[in-house]
C-alpha cells in the first residue's frame, strides 16, 4: 500500500511535479496498446535520471512494492499493464540522445527516445538504426529493448539484440549495473543478451548503446498480387531459396488489401488474393541484379502484376500502406486483436488456411499481414465488442496463438509474452523450462517486485495451475526430448 | 520442408563402442595449469545423447563432484584456471545432426560436433553457419564455440554464435534438462538461455543441443590487403570503407597489413574489389588471388590462436581506442624481453593481443598493465593462454564488471555448489 509518508518519500526523491497521484491521470495508464486489460496503477513516477529511477526502484524494493516500466505504451501484449497497488514509472521525460559517435557508429540513448528519433539524428551521417517496428514513430527504444522488438527488415537484418551492444540498467534492488560493452564481446556470460527480450522483469534499462548502420546505396521495392494465398507462398519460398537474403518480405491478405486501401491508398490492387512486398537493399549492382532474379520469380509463380516502385515517394507510400495495416483495419472493424505467432516459413500455407477454418468456425473475420520472410503471422481477428464478441475473438487469438506452436513455431515473434501469452508458455515450454526460466528471473529480482504476472503464467492470474504438460510437438515427432 | 519431410537431411553416428561409464579412463589433467592436484587425475565420460549426459551430471551431483565441460579441448585454458576437476565430460559424442530444414534457413545440431563438420554437412545445400571456420584440424566445437563466445572477423557482418542460435537444450549443473527459445528464426518467447551459456567457459552448465539459423552461401569473397603498419591509419581506412558503399564482411589489422573482405555474387564481389581502390586510405590496396586469399586469413587465425609458450589476450574496446592501446602496448613491452603482436578487428573494437619471448614474469607484467588500460578505456579482457608460470604473477581477470552481483547470483541459482568449472571465474565469482 502507497500511504502518505511514502509518497513523501517518492515526491522527496523526484520532485513532486514527478509523481502522479491524480485519479484522472493515473487512469491514463490503466493499459497499453493491448486495451482488454486495465489496472490503474497507485501511483506513476517520471523520473529524469538514472539516478531518478533508482531512487524510484529503491523505494519500491523497500517497501516491496510491484513496479513497472513504461515507455509509449504501444506494447501489444499487456507487457506494460499496472499491478494492482503498484507503481508505474514512466520513461516519457527520459527523451536524450547523451552520446552520438558517427565515426564509432554508436549511439548512446536515454530510454525514452522513439526508435524513429534514432534514425532522424543518424542521417545526416549516411547512418540508420535498423530495427523497424511498425510502431517506431512512437515506441521508445526501452520498450524494443525490454521487448526485443522486431519489423519488417528483421529477416536481413535482425532485431534490437543484434543492435543494441550496452545497456544500463536499474536493478530491482535500485542498484546500477552495466550490462554488455563497447565491443560486440566483453568478458563472461552475455547479461546484456539475457536482459533485451526480459519484457520489463529483471530491471529498468535507462542507458541504452546501439550500433548503427550505413544507409544502403540502393533500395529497390516491388509489390507482386497473386491469385492465391499459396503461390504467394510458394513465390516466398523461391526468393528465400535462392541465395537472396532479401531486406524484407510482407504479405498481406485480401482483406489486410481491402482495409489498407481503405485507410491509406497506397495503391494495392483490390482484387488480388494475396500481395507480397518485397524489398531488396545493398550496393547498387547487386540490387539491381538480384531484383531482376525476384521479379522473374514472381512471374514464374503466378504473379497476376507486378508494381516496382520508380521513385522515393512511391516506396513510401507501399510501406505506408504495409505499415499502417493494423491501425487501417479499425477502419472495416469497431475492434480488432494483433496475434503475434511464429510458424516454420515451410508450413505458411497451411497456417493461413487453418486460421481460415478457426476463423469460419468462430464466425469472425481475420485479416493477415505478416512477415512472410520469417513466419511470422500477424492475423487480426476483427470482432464487434458491443456485439459481445470480445471473448469469442480473444479465444481465437489465443487458439492461432497455440496452433503457430503445434506446427513448431512460437507464441511470439516479436510483440512479446506480456500479460497477453502468458498463460499459454506451458504449450511451448514445460514445467521444468519454465521453473528455469524463473530461476533466471529470481537472480535479478528475489523479491519478484519487477514487472509480476508477466511473460510467466502464474496460478492466480491463469486460473489454473501452471505446467499444463503437453508434449512440444517436435517431442512427439522424435525430433526433440524433454527428460 | 519439415523435419520429417523426404529430403530432410538426417543424420546419425553410427554406434561408438567407446564406454561411457564415468569411471572409464584416467586421463592427463585437462590444462596444463588447470590445477588438477597431481595423482587424482580427472575421471571421464562421454555421453551419447542428451539423457546420458542428463544422467552423467546428476550423477556427478550425488557423488559432489566437480565437472569441466570438453568439446575438443582446444580452448580449455580461456579464464582462470580450474580447480580441481572431478570429471570431465566430453562432448564428442554428442555429435548428431538432428534436423535440417533448408526452407527454412534452421539446422538442428548436438553441440558436440565440430564447426568443420557442420559446414560439410550444410554446403551442398548451398548454405552455411557464417562463423569463420577454424581453420585447423582440431575440430573445435559447436559447444565450445558458443561457450568461449568466440568469433571470427566476419563477426563484423554476421554477428558471433549467439546471434545465430535460435534454440538450445541445456543441462544444468544438477542435470536437469530445459530447453529455450525454439526452431524458428524470429521467436522472442521467454527469455533466452542460450546468453548464459555464451561467454560462460563452461561455468554455467552444458549446452547439449542447438538450433541454428544459417544463411546462403556466399557465391564469391574477394579480399584486399594493403600495407598498413600504423594504428591510426588502419583506424582511419577501416572507417573510410565502413562509410563507403562497399558492404566489407571483414576488417583486420595485424600491425603490417589490413585486410579486408568482401561478398556477394561473382560479379559483385569482385566489383567491390576493383572499387575498393578508390577509397581514402587504400589506394594500394591489391586483390588477392584465391590461394593468397585463403593463406592470408589462415595465417590470421593462427596468430589469434596463439603457440606454446604465448600469452593470448582478447581484449573489447570501442574502436576508437586502437591507436591508444596500440601505444600502450608498446611502452609496456618495452624494456622486457616481450614482443607484443595485434590482431584487431578494427571496425569493431576487438584487439587479440599475443606476447612471446620474454620471461612468464615479463609476460605478466605486461599483461597486467596492459589490461589495466583496457579498462580504464571502458573495456574488458579476457586471458586466452599462457605462458607457463604466469598464472603465478597475475590475476586471470582484471577488475570485476559492475554486474558482478548479477553474476553471482546466477551462479547461486544454476550453479549452487559450484561445481560447474569452479575457480573459472575467479576472484570475480
Ligand atoms: C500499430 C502498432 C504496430 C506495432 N508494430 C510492431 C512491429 O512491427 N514490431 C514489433 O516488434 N512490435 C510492434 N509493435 C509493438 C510495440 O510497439 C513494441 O513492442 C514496442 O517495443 C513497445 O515500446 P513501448 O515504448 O511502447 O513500450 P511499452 O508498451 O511502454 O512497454 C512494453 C514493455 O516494455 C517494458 N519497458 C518499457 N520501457 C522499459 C525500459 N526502459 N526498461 C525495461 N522495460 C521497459 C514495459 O514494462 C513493458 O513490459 C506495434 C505496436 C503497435 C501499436
Ligand atoms: C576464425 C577462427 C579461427 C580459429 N581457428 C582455430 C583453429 O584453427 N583451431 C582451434 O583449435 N581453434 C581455433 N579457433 C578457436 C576456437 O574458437 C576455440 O578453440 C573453440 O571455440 C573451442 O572449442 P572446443 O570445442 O575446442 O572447446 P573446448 O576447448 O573443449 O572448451 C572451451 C570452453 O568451453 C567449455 N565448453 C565446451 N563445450 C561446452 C558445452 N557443450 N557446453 C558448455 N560449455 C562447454 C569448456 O568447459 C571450456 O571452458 C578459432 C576461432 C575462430 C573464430
Amino acid at each position: 500500500m502507497i500511504d502518505t509518508a511514502l509518497r513523501r518519500e517518492f515526491e522527496a526523491a523526484l520532485g513532486a511535479d514527478s509523481v502522479l497521484t491524480d485519479p484522472l491521470q493515473l487512469r491514463t495508464y490503466e493499459c497499453d496498446g493491448l486495451t482488454g486489460f486495465r489496472e490503474v496503477p497507485a501511483l506513476v513516477v517520471l523520473p529524469r535520471s538514472t539516478e531518478e529511477v533508482a531512487a524510484a526502484v529503491s523505494l519500491c524494493a523497500k517497501a516491496g512494492l510491484p513496479f513497472v516500466a513504461r515507455g509509449a505504451g504501444t506494447g501489444l501484449s499487456g507487457g506494460a499493464v499496472p499491478v494492482a497497488q503498484g507503481v508505474v514509472i514512466s520513461l516519457a521525460r527520459m527523451r536524450q540522445v547523451l552520446d552520438f559517435d558517427p565515426d564509432d557508429r554508436r549511439m548512446v540513448l536515454q530510454p525514452g527516445v522513439t526508435n524513429a528519433e534514432i534514425s532522424r539524428v543518424a542521417a545526416p551521417h549516411g547512418l540508420y538504426y535498423a530495427p523497424d517496428p511498425s510502431s517506431q514513430v512512437v515506441c521508445t527504444i526501452g520498450g524494443n529493448v525490454a521487448e526485443n522488438s522486431g519489423g519488417a527488415h528483421c529477416v536481413k537484418y535482425g532485431f534490437t539484440v543484434h543492435h543494441v551492444t550496452a545497456l544500463r540498467v536499474v536493478l530491482p534492488d535500485g542498484s546500477v549495473a552495466e550490462l554488455g560493452g563497447d565491443a560486440p564481446e566483453s568478458a563472461g556470460p552475455d547479461l546484456r543478451g539475457l536482459f533485451i527480450g526480459s519484457e520489463g522483469t529483471l530491471g529498468i534499462a535507462t542507458e541504452i548503446t546501439v550500433r548503427l548502420l550505413r544507409t544502403p546505396e540502393s533500395v529497390r521495392t516491388l509489390v507482386a498480387d497473386f491469385p492465391t494465398v499459396e503461390a504467394a507462398g510458394e513465390a516466398v519460398s523461391g526468393i528465400m531459396a535462392s541465395g537472396i537474403v532479401p531486406a524484407a518480405v510482407e504479405m498481406l491478405d485480401a482483406l489486410a488489401i481491402e482495409a489498407c486501401e481503405a485507410a491509406v491508398n497506397a495503391g494495392y490492387s483490390l482484387d488480388a488474393t494475396a500481395a507480397l512486398v518485397v524489398e531488396l537493399d545493398g550496393m547498387e549492382h547487386e540490387c539491381d541484379e538480384q531484383f531482376e532474379k525476384v521479379v522473374a520469380l514472381c512471374h514464374e509463380k503466378g504473379t497476376t502484376n507486378v508494381r516496382i516502385a520508380d521513385t522515393a515517394e512511391e516506396r513510401a507510400l507501399i510501406w505506408k500502406g504495409r505499415k499502417a495495416a493494423f491501425a487501417a483495419v479499425g477502419r472495416i472493424s469497431p475492434d480488432y486483436f494483433v496475434q503475434d505467432g511464429v510458424v516454420p516459413r515451410t508450413r505458411l500455407s497451411e497456417a493461413l488456411s487453418r486460421i481460415a477454418a478457426m476463423s469460419g468456425a468462430e464466425g469472425l473475420r481475420v485479416a493477415n499481414v505478416f512477415h512472410a520472410g520469417d513466419g511470422n503471422l500477424h492475423p487480426l481477428v476483427l470482432f464487434d465488442e458491443q456485439a459481445g464478441e470480445a471473448e469469442r475473438a480473444e479465444k481465437l487469438a489465443a487458439e492461432i496463438a497455440e496452433m503457430c506452436v503445434e506446427l513448431g513455431g512460437s507464441l511470439s515473434g516479436e510483440h512479446g509474452i506480456g500479460l497477453d501469452k502468458a498463460c499459454s508458455m506451458p504449450e511451448m515450454f514445460g514445467e521444468t523450462d519454465l521453473a528455469v526460466m524463473r530461476q533466471l528471473r529470481a537472480a535479478f529480482d528475489p523479491e519478484g517486485i519487477a514487472n509480476p504476472g508477466k511473460v510467466l503464467p502464474t496460478p492466480r492470474l491463469c486460473g489454473e495451475a501452471p505446467g499444463r504438460y503437453r508434449p512440444h510437438p517436435l517431442e512427439a515427432a522424435g525430433v526433440i526430448e524433454r527428460l | 520442408m519439415t523435419e520429417e519431410s523426404p529430403g530432410t537431411l538426417r543424420e546419425t553416428t553410427p554406434p561408438t563402442d567407446t564406454s561411457t561409464d564415468a569411471e572409464s579412463a584416467q586421463v592427463p589433467p585437462p590444462a596444463d595449469e588447470s590445477g588438477t592436484r597431481a595423482g587424482e587425475g580427472p575421471s571421464r565420460v562421454r555421453p551419447s545423447g542428451l539423457a546420458e549426459a542428463a544422467d552423467a551430471l546428476a550423477t556427478a551431483a550425488g557423488e559432489r563432484r566437480t565437472v569441466l565441460f570438453e568439446g575438443a579441448g582446444t580452448a580449455l585454458n580461456w579464464g582462470a584456471p580450474v580447480a580441481g576437476t572431478g570429471l570431465v565430460l566430453e562432448t564428442s559424442g554428442l555429435d548428431r545432426l538432428i534436423s535440417h530444414a533448408p526452407e527454412d534457413w534452421t539446422v538442428g545440431v548436438e553441440a558436440g560436433m565440430p564447426l568443420t563438420r557442420l559446414q560439410e554437412l550444410l554446403a551442398p545445400a548451398g548454405q552455411w553457419l557464417p562463423v569463420d571456420p577454424p581453420t585447423g584440424s582440431r575440430g573445435a566445437t559447436l559447444g565450445g564455440l558458443l561457450a568461449c563466445g568466440d568469433a571470427g572477423p566476419r563477426r563484423l557482418k554476421y554477428g558471433g554464435l549467439a546471434d545465430l542460435v535460435i534454440g538450445a537444450t541445456l543441462v544444468l549443473a544438477d542435470g536437469t534438462v530445459a530447453r529455450t527459445g525454439g526452431d524458428v528464426i524470429k521467436n522472442v518467447a521467454g527469455y533466452d538461455l542460450v546468453k548464459l551459456i555464451a561467454g560462460s567457459l563452461g561455468a554455467f552448465g552444458l549446452v547439449a543441443r542447438l538450433n541454428l539459423r544459417v544463411h546462403p552461401l556466399p557465391a564469391a569473397t574477394t579480399t584486399l590487403a594493403v600495407a598498413v603498419d600504423d594504428a591510426d591509419r588502419a583506424l582511419s581506412a577501416a572507417r573510410a570503407v565502413m562509410r563507403s558503399p562497399l558492404e566489407p564482411v571483414a576488417i583486420e589489422w595485424d600491425g603490417q597489413q589490413l585486410l579486408i573482405r568482401f561478398q556477394g555474387t561473382e560479379e559483385s564481389a569482385a566489383a567491390r574489389g576493383r572499387l575498393a581502390p578508390e577509397v581514402p586510405g587504400l589506394e594500394d590496396a591489391r586483390v588477392l588471388d584465391a590461394e593468397a586469399e585463403r593463406a592470408a586469413w589462415e595465417r590470421l587465425s593462427g596468430l589469434v590462436r596463439g603457440e606454446d609458450g604465448e600469452t593470448v589476450l582478447r581484449a573489447g574496446t570501442h574502436p576508437a581506442r586502437l591507436p591508444a592501446l596500440t601505444r600502450r602496448l608498446r611502452e609496456v613491452t618495452e624494456g622486457t624481453g616481450v614482443e607484443a603482436a595485434v590482431v584487431s578487428g578494427v571496425a569493431q573494437g576487438l584487439h587479440t593481443v599475443v606476447l612471446r619471448g620474454g620471461e612468464a614474469s615479463e609476460h605478466a607484467a605486461c599483461l597486467t598493465a596492459w589490461r589495466e588500460a583496457v579498462h580504464e578505456a571502458g573495456g574488458s579482457v579476457t586471458l586466452r593462454r599462457r605462458r607457463h608460470g604466469v598464472d603465478a604473477a597475475a590475476a586471470s581477470w582484471g577488475p570485476a564488471p559492475p554486474a558482478v552481483s548479477v553474476l553471482r547470483s546466477l551462479k547461486r541459482q544454476f550453479d549452487p555448489d559450484d561445481r560447474c568449472a569452479p575457480g573459472r571465474f575467479a576472484p570475480w565469482f
